[in-house]
């Protein structure tokens, strides 16, 4: 087989990674990142290939379907990459089903830490600093993620020297982490429950001269945050049997105006 | 509003939603749209209690494998604006806003399937061997996604700040409380998503510790994240150290 001597340098890889800046800007429900897998190799492809023929069959195999979270996408596409550099059009069959096995996955891995775990926890340190007026939590998120995105530049240089192996072997050893990473998450969103959904009652009994209010005097004393608590397990229910966020959003507006209306809410 | 700053805001709607798709330097953080249009319009802190309020209620609302979600940073951006420009309570914007952002998901859908021919033109350019074209149309997809935020902005700009104080002064109490109320309570669409990607039946009881916690403790969420760190870290320990054993027996049963 043609064993090859590898072309492509740090510097050709670093521009993979700012052209895949183009992401999930070409989404499309026939073959989501197809196209700008396409995009971000394109460059680095056409070193690898100087004859048109062996360019255009290599770029076609980038086109088909692919999609993983946009970061982990990064090695993933890299390590694909370095056995093309190796092995030229060998490697295309290799390249595709190393894609397809391996972006399920990683999208579940990346999906969780990178676009639910994290966002949520700096995005409630940011957001209840900012309630109050302190800009520190916001401050500190922006910069770490501006940090952040600078180095995810470069990750395609990890995943073109490590190569498949790791990748591979990656999953397996970041599900621990990933595990570990939902007990975090669990813990704060218990904790973000009783700040961040406020729904509290207006009704109040009077008996005579005593006047008992239901949420000061009675709901906070057994069970403080009891209807935020109601509340979250209500929609926690409706959207785990598959009603639109659409719908519950406009149930809420309808319910808090007749709330307000009748007192009921307050 | 004059119409320069109007255009300037959805401006800033149009790249905020390009960075979301691409580059994604600030993931999720929609905060930060909200204080630079309020640094524009001379009032900052507005600027951050607004995006405050527009972070909390997205938190956990992600666009998973390619799904659609509320625009948030539109929502953000247009609850800022307003808010500022008609000096009214920030519920009457927040309102406008997501209403906007809501909507956005319309908007967001119909990119996404006129990518489709994008990409497949695209394709048809890399067979007929016209590889800078291939390349170049490519850029369709972030302008059209530009435009999905920028044009409704602007729209929503023009007429929001008739249409906000028509709505604090000729609406019936019940409605602005209501919205008030419903600003409050819409973060549980939030924790409601965060459950339902999480393992939340087979580790509810820690829901259950935080939510004490922060209840009846009266903790702030960094300490009960801390003790969060603290025992996952104690799972992380356990489960990768009965990984190793698991994998050790194994090879001494498979030992050929």
């Amino acid at each position: 087989m043609s064993e090859r001597q590898p072309v492509l340098t740090r510097k050709d890889l670093n521009r993979c990674g700012r052209r895949w800046c183009l992401n999930v800007a070409t989404f499309n429900y026939e073959t989501q990142l197809g196209a700008s897998a396409m995009f971000a190799e394109s460059k680095a492809l056409r070193k690898i290939y100087p004859d048109d023929d062996d360019y255009q069959k290599s770029l076609l195999n980038q086109f088909k379907y692919y999609n993983t979270q946009p970061y982990i996408s990064n090695l993933l596409l890299s390590a694909g990459l370095a056995m093309e550099d190796k092995e030229s059009l060998d490697a295309l069959d290799a390249v595709q089903s190393l894609k397809v096995g391996l972006m399920g996955p990683l999208a579940g891995i990346g999906d969780s830490i990178f676009w639910v775990l994290l966002p949520t926890i700096f995005g409630s340190l940011a957001g209840y600093m900012g309630q109050n007026g302190n800009p520190v939590g916001l401050i500190i998120w922006t910069a770490l993620y501006a940090v952040f995105w600078l180095w995810r530049l470069t990750w395609w240089n990890y995943g073109y020297k490590l190569g498949v192996d790791f990748i591979s072997n990656m999953g397996a050893q970041l599900n621990a982490f990933t595990e570990a990473a939902s007990i975090l998450g669990l813990f704060v969103v218990g904790a973000m429950i009783p700040s961040t959904v406020v729904v509290t009652t207006g009704l109040s009994f009077t008996y005579g001269e005593v006047s008992l209010a239901l949420q000061t005097d009675v709901l906070d004393t057994i069970f403080p945050c009891m209807l935020p608590a109601l509340v979250t397990w209500l929609v926690y229910t409706l959207l785990k049997r598959g009603v639109k966020m659409t719908y519950i959003i406009i149930g809420i507006l309808i319910i808090s105006c007749i709330g307000a209306a009748t007192g009921i809410l307050a | 509003m004059n119409i320069i700053l109007i255009l300037v805001i959805a401006f800033i709607a149009g790249i905020q939603y390009v960075d979301s798709y691409g580059p994604q330097i600030f993931t999720m953080n929609y905060m930060i749209y909200a204080v630079i249009v309020g640094l524009i319009m001379g009032d900052p802190m507005t600027g951050l209690v607004v995006g405050a309020s527009i972070q909390l209620m997205s938190l956990g609302v992600a666009a998973l494998g390619g799904s659609s979600a509320p625009n948030y940073g539109m929502a953000a951006i247009i609850a800022t604006a307003l808010t500022i420009s008609t000096g009214q309570d920030a519920s009457v914007g927040l309102a406008v806003g997501v209403a906007a952002g809501t909507l956005g998901v319309e908007l967001d859908v119909i990119v996404k399937v006129l990518n489709g021919f994008v990409a497949r033109k695209s394709e048809e350019y890399c067979k007929r061997k016209e590889f800078a074209k291939m390349e170049n149309i490519l850029y369709l997809g972030p302008i059209m996604f530009f435009l999905a935020a920028a044009v409704p902005t602007f729209i929503v700009l023009v007429f929001g700040e008739t249409v906000t104080n028509f709505i604090v002064n000729s609406m019936p109490l019940w409605f602005t409380n209501g919205l008030t109320i419903a600003c409050n309570m819409l973060p549980v669409i939030g924790m409601g998503m965060l459950l339902t990607y999480m393992p939340t039946k087979k580790y509810f009881g820690f829901v259950a510790i935080g939510f004490v916690l922060a209840a009846y403790v009266g903790l702030d969420v960094l300490p009960v994240a801390i003790i969060g760190c603290a025992v996952a870290y104690e799972y992380y320990k356990r489960s990768i150290a009965s990984a190793n054993t698991v994998a050790v027996e194994g090879g001494i049963g498979e030992d050929e």
